[in-house]
């Protein structure tokens, strides 16, 4: 846990020559810079990324790993780099890939370089049915009785400390409810996953991040199983069908995804909760325009969470399969690529008032699920969640307001980010 | 208004059925694009070509 303390400034940057802009761009490009570029409180980016954006949209940098890696910081290249089929998760010499981060998600290069198109397709084929847009919205009533469920018990705690803590008490459990039903895992496991997916998604413990992965490895394996003598119907279970049914479907491939999915499942929506109430309880007229007509709003509002709620600092790792030249740069075969989301979403050539969260804005497409072939398969699980989340937030704790101030909550040191506590109260002051 | 999808580039990301749910809907045996109404009325345009140009795979095709 830690808060935000540093903050750069492009200042010194532009401080050098206004006229000479190859000046500039050649400080930014020798330079190196070293990633994450600290950023001044969890709902705003580094001043920086605006600067890169200009100047050098895909800028060589040093990842927390140490190692080099080309940052992408504007919408347009982000968005086409993440649908080139050039680049890919995969690397032909994994063992001299940069690595992202010390933590064991997103680090580094996964999957074969030679089967990773027809393994990612394979997964997407059997994933894409059970998360459709469709099924997430029949799932939508069920989320309301539990998000209906938890803001009772809210309420009655409030009743008696006049504080509650909305990260422990509906950020965190409703994503880990949806995807335990969703993938056939046991809601009792919560602490034991939630612990693991928290260390292996640490930056900061080193090694301790790996072994929570091979411990995460053999909780699934015993789960896997546990289940198979009496399959179900969900998504673990039919991914146990059709890896014994399919030779060339690796057992550990199987594991593996079983995990990603796990992790992914809450960690992410549970972060975006978090975000988006302190959006909407910072700018409180997008708060108050939610509660007079929730239906109307929360639509615009869950995409403006998406867009603009920026957990973890990094970006999208890819690796290019080949020679490829964009925006002024080579970027040779085995380079990796850090995609920031974070910053396309805010770039000022795509979005009016790009850093101001506004869920009224013309623009209606944002980067926030990704883009491409591997556009997150959760997207519409997300978006179910998030607008239950809100439109019930809205309706029944009209007076919600912020229990401590923005800049003194405590900010999670995982690459996925978010808070770890959001205390709130809905008494009169 | 004419619209085509290509399944061969579907991802199945739903965001189609999002943008207009009268007129893409999601195959429930894999997921992927069903076209609902290959010409929806004019009145449907704006929502149709949101569709197509948040695509991820851009497998929407449209034409006035």
């Amino acid at each position: 846990m830690g808060r935000f303390k540093h903050v750069t400034r492009p200042e010194h940057l532009m401080a050098e020559s206004a006229n000479n802009r190859y000046g500039r761009v050649m400080s930014i490009a020798t330079e190196r810079l070293q990633l994450p570029l600290a950023r001044p409180n969890i709902l705003e980016l580094a001043p920086l990324y605006e600067v890169l954006r200009r100047e050098a949209p895909i800028a060589p940098v040093t990842t927390p790993a140490g190692d080099p890696a080309w940052l992408v910081t504007r919408f347009e290249e982000v968005r086409l780099l993440l649908g080139d089929k050039r680049f890919g998760r995969s690397h032909p010499e994994p063992e001299k890939a940069s690595r992202l981060s010390s933590a064991a998600v997103l680090d580094g290069p996964t999957g074969e370089y030679e089967t990773e198109e027809a393994d990612h397709a394979r997964m997407r084929r059997l994933l894409t049915p059970a998360f459709s847009a469709k099924r997430m919205r029949m799932l939508s009533d069920h989320m309301e009785r539990l998000v209906d469920g938890y803001l009772d018990q809210l309420v009655a705690e409030h009743d008696a400390a006049g504080v509650v803590d909305l990260h422990a008490g509906l950020a965190y459990p409703l994503p880990v409810a949806m995807i335990c039903r969703l993938l056939g895992v046991p809601e009792s496991d919560h602490e034991l996953f939630s612990r693991l997916s928290e260390r292996m998604a640490d930056m900061t413990i080193g090694e301790e991040a790996h072994h929570a992965r091979e411990e995460f490895f053999r909780y699934m394996v015993g789960l896997v199983e546990t289940k198979r003598p009496q399959l179900g119907e969900d998504v673990i279970s039919d991914l146990v069908r059709a890896q014994s049914e399919d030779p060339s479907f690796d057992y550990e491939q199987m594991v593996r995804l079983c995990v990603g999915l796990l992790f992914a499942g809450h960690e992410t929506t549970v972060n975006r909760i978090g975000l988006g109430t302190l959006f909407l309880l910072t700018r409180r007229e997008h708060w108050e325009a939610l509660v007079a007509d929730p239906d109307g709003h929360v639509g615009a509002v869950v995409e403006e969470v998406m867009r603009l709620g920026a957990p973890g600092d990094l970006g999208l790792l890819r690796y290019a399969h080949e020679d490829v030249a964009i925006a002024g740069v080579t970027i040779r075969r085995g380079d990796a690529l850090v995609l920031s989301i974070n910053a396309a979403n805010r770039d000022t050539g795509v979005y009016s008032d790009a850093e101001t969260f506004n869920p009224d804005r013309p623009e209606r497409t944002h980067l926030g699920f990704g883009h491409g072939a591997h556009f997150c398969i959760g997207a519409s699980l997300a978006r179910t969640e998030l607008r239950v989340v809100f439109s019930a937030l809205a309706r029944r704790l009209p007076e919600l307001r912020l229990a401590k101030d923005l800049d003194s909550l405590e900010v999670r040191t995982t690459l996925t980010g978010g808070v770890s506590e959001l205390p709130v109260t809905w008494r009169s002051a | 208004v004419k619209v085509m999808v290509d399944k061969e580039k579907c991802v199945g990301a739903g965001q189609c059925v999002l943008a207009a749910d009268d007129v893409f809907d999601q195959n429930d045996d894999d997921g992927l694009v069903a076209l609902l109404n290959a010409n929806p009325p004019s009145d449907r345009l704006a929502d149709v070509r949101h569709a197509a140009a948040v695509c991820p795979a851009s497998a929407i095709a449209v034409e006035d």
